[in-house]
């Protein structure tokens, strides 16, 4: 396959996954691994695609208006090209997510993987495969399962993902776990797309180790979601 | 008071003559994540139907929640509903339960906790919503220990005590040692096959009556519960032996693609009795119809197979039809106008037909409704995997 230029427009890189792929997105906190994974379910939703966001770690209302402000309207799509997984309201314990009758799969617990798994799959049955799903972030399993258990979650899900929903990218925080379980999950996973600061407190993108895809893996300048 | 505990599915209770048994140690076990807490929920509302006390240790909702979702399955006693709240600590709110855990870091505390609202409540039937949350966060032995001491407080309450267990970091070692303390096991699957998620349990094992059963496909629905759910099942057989006068007697409403009389397309129902719930497809019986019916035959859970009682001409067809479904799909044969003068005798069907001894063939008059709800009966039951 031909070497394809990664260019500094995010949503070239994000033409590059298949509808049936699983990829990491790391980066140490505050890097905008939020941003690129909003502008990345900006790129399928403008183009037709379904989306399925599984919030840990933000309440629904937060994810709109943070989306919106890289110039994504998730009330535009919501129940019908777009859902939420909220696993976080309940356990924040702030009223669970009601969002104007809109549906919502609520998780009422971060220890509850079990119904986390089945949520997704609910939300991806609604939306109808194959959809894009959207995970933010599988670091914050890591404060309430043993890494064992997550492991084991995080391998049924993404090969679920993979055979009967579609495509699922992961945020995980860089620096935060042990390197043994960044190996695992990157093991588990088609690609990895890496975030960081450089010297000059720029932030940088690549995407390497993408199975079945040929890409020169160097830092390019990561410009935000406003593509 | 009765010894068993119904599970709320009627065809299940039957076969365990009238449920689990009481005491009892019930495992819900799955290896995926699967729907298997609805099944647990409805053995505490079906239990507080009956007016016994039930027991839901929660380790994922904090109760107002637990009981704002109970309601799926419609009203309910709230005061036969007790919970051990074993949520609000982790979630760092105070909880206003009479029994609630407050140290999640400690087994024993938490274990003794559940003793002893089993010991002062004395409930029919406990659920503990799961048993991986323990497996997964304390040390092996301890959560034997413990777990083989709640199981003997359980019985000496005389409670039938069941837990969910999903399996994240057990080996299998563990897993036997689990199903080894269990009287019963009730294994759950949930499959996306073709965008719609489905649904599956057996009983894999149970200690008294040793019934066990295929994997039973399961739906769920607002306030009526889990349903056995059979996506196809097929009412077939030769030209004019009385299919869609089957599928009218099975189904409330049905829809028929016909022409003048003759099913050319297929007939369509929705069955709804015993705790069953099944759509079923009519396909039509001339051989220039064949490829519609093998675009039914795909993946059915079970077949009736109509013929009519007094034409031994048609029996070649008939076997014909069995051949394209396949043998191995679940059969029950339907003789149909049983009231007609000239009717073959079973054995003479048996043999036209090739029957093995495990397909039942039924008498039945479909104009006036007879035998069919016993053959439908017959054919759930061999699918289940309960015959």
């Amino acid at each position: 396959m031909e070497e394809r230029p990664l260019t500094q427009a995010p949503s070239s890189l994000y033409d590059l996954f298949p509808s049936h792929f699983s990829l990491l997105v790391s980066g140490p906190p505050g890097v905008g691994k939020f941003e690129w994974i909003a502008g990345l379910a900006r790129a399928y939703l403008e183009r037709g695609e379904r989306v399925v966001f599984v919030t840990l770690d933000m309440h629904p209302r937060e994810v709109r208006e943070r989306a919106r402000a890289v110039g994504l309207d998730l009330g535009k799509y919501e129940g019908t090209g777009f859902l939420f997984v909220d696993s976080y309201s309940a356990t924040a314990s702030e009223k669970p997510e009601d969002a104007g009758g809109k549906k919502v799969y609520s998780v009422a617990s971060y220890s509850n993987l079990e119904g986390l798994g089945m949520a997704i799959s609910k939300a991806a049955v609604d939306l109808k495969p194959p959809i894009r799903v959207v995970f933010y972030t599988i670091s914050t399993l890591f404060l309430h399962n043993p890494p064992a258990a997550i492991g084991k979650f995080f391998q049924i899900v993404t090969n679920r993902v993979k055979t009967n929903i579609g495509f699922i990218a992961y945020a995980v925080h860089e620096g935060v776990h042990d390197p043994l379980t960044m190996n695992l999950l990157r093991s588990l996973v088609d690609g990895v797309v890496e975030l960081r600061f450089n010297d000059a407190m720029d932030r940088e993108v690549r995407a390497h180790h993408l199975r079945g895809i040929s890409l020169k893996s160097e830092w390019r300048p990561f410009a935000g979601g406003m593509a | 008071m009765t010894d068993h505990t119904a599970t709320g599915i009627q065809i299940l209770d039957d076969k365990l003559g009238g449920g689990f048994t009481r005491p009892a140690a019930i495992l819900l076990f799955s290896d995926h994540p699967s729907e298997k807490r609805l099944f647990a929920e409805q053995f505490v509302i079906t239990g507080v139907r009956a007016g016994e006390r039930c027991l839901y240790v929660d380790f994922f909702r904090a109760p107002q929640l637990a009981r704002r979702e109970l309601t799926k399955f419609g009203a309910f006693d709230e005061r036969l509903a007790v919970f051990v709240d074993a949520t609000s600590a982790q979630l760092l709110i105070p909880s206003t339960e009479r029994y609630a855990i407050h140290e999640m870091g400690d087994l024993d505390h938490i274990m003794d906790t559940v003793e002893r609202a089993i010991r002062e409540t004395k409930p029919a039937r406990v659920v503990v919503d799961s048993m991986e949350f323990l497996a997964d966060r304390f040390p092996k032995d301890a959560v034997f220990r413990r777990w083989r001491q709640l199981l003997e407080v359980g019985k000496q309450e005389g409670a039938t005590v069941s837990y969910l267990f999903l399996n994240w970091t057990y080996g299998q070692t563990e897993v036997e040692r689990i199903e080894d303390m269990s009287d019963y096991v009730v294994e759950f699957q949930s499959r996306m096959r073709t965008g719609v998620l489905q649904h599956f349990l057996r009983i894999r094992h149970s200690g008294g009556e040793g019934v066990q059963t295929n994997w039973i496909p399961y739906t769920f629905k607002e306030l009526v519960g889990l349903t056995v759910y059979f996506p196809r099942i097929l009412v077939t057989g030769p030209f004019n032996a009385g299919k869609s006068t089957v599928v009218r007697a099975l189904c409330k409403d049905t829809v028929s693609v016909d022409r003048l009389g003759t099913t050319v397309a297929f007939d369509y129902g929705n069955i709804e009795v015993m705790g069953l719930e099944a759509e079923v497809f009519g396909t039509p019986g001339q051989e220039r119809f064949d490829f519609v019916f093998q675009i039914f035959a795909r993946e059915v859970n079970g077949i009736l197979l109509v013929i009519d009682g007094t034409r031994a001409e048609d029996l070649v067809r008939a076997k014909q039809i069995r051949e394209l479904a396949g043998r191995n799909v679940p059969t029950v044969v339907l003789a149909n106008n049983a009231d007609l003068p000239g009717q073959l005798s079973p054995d003479e069907i048996r043999s036209r037909l090739d029957l093995g001894a495990e397909v039942p063939v039924v008498r039945t008059i479909a104009t006036e409704g007879q035998g069919i709800t016993e053959a439908l009966r017959l054919l759930a039951e061999m699918i289940l995997g309960l015959r």
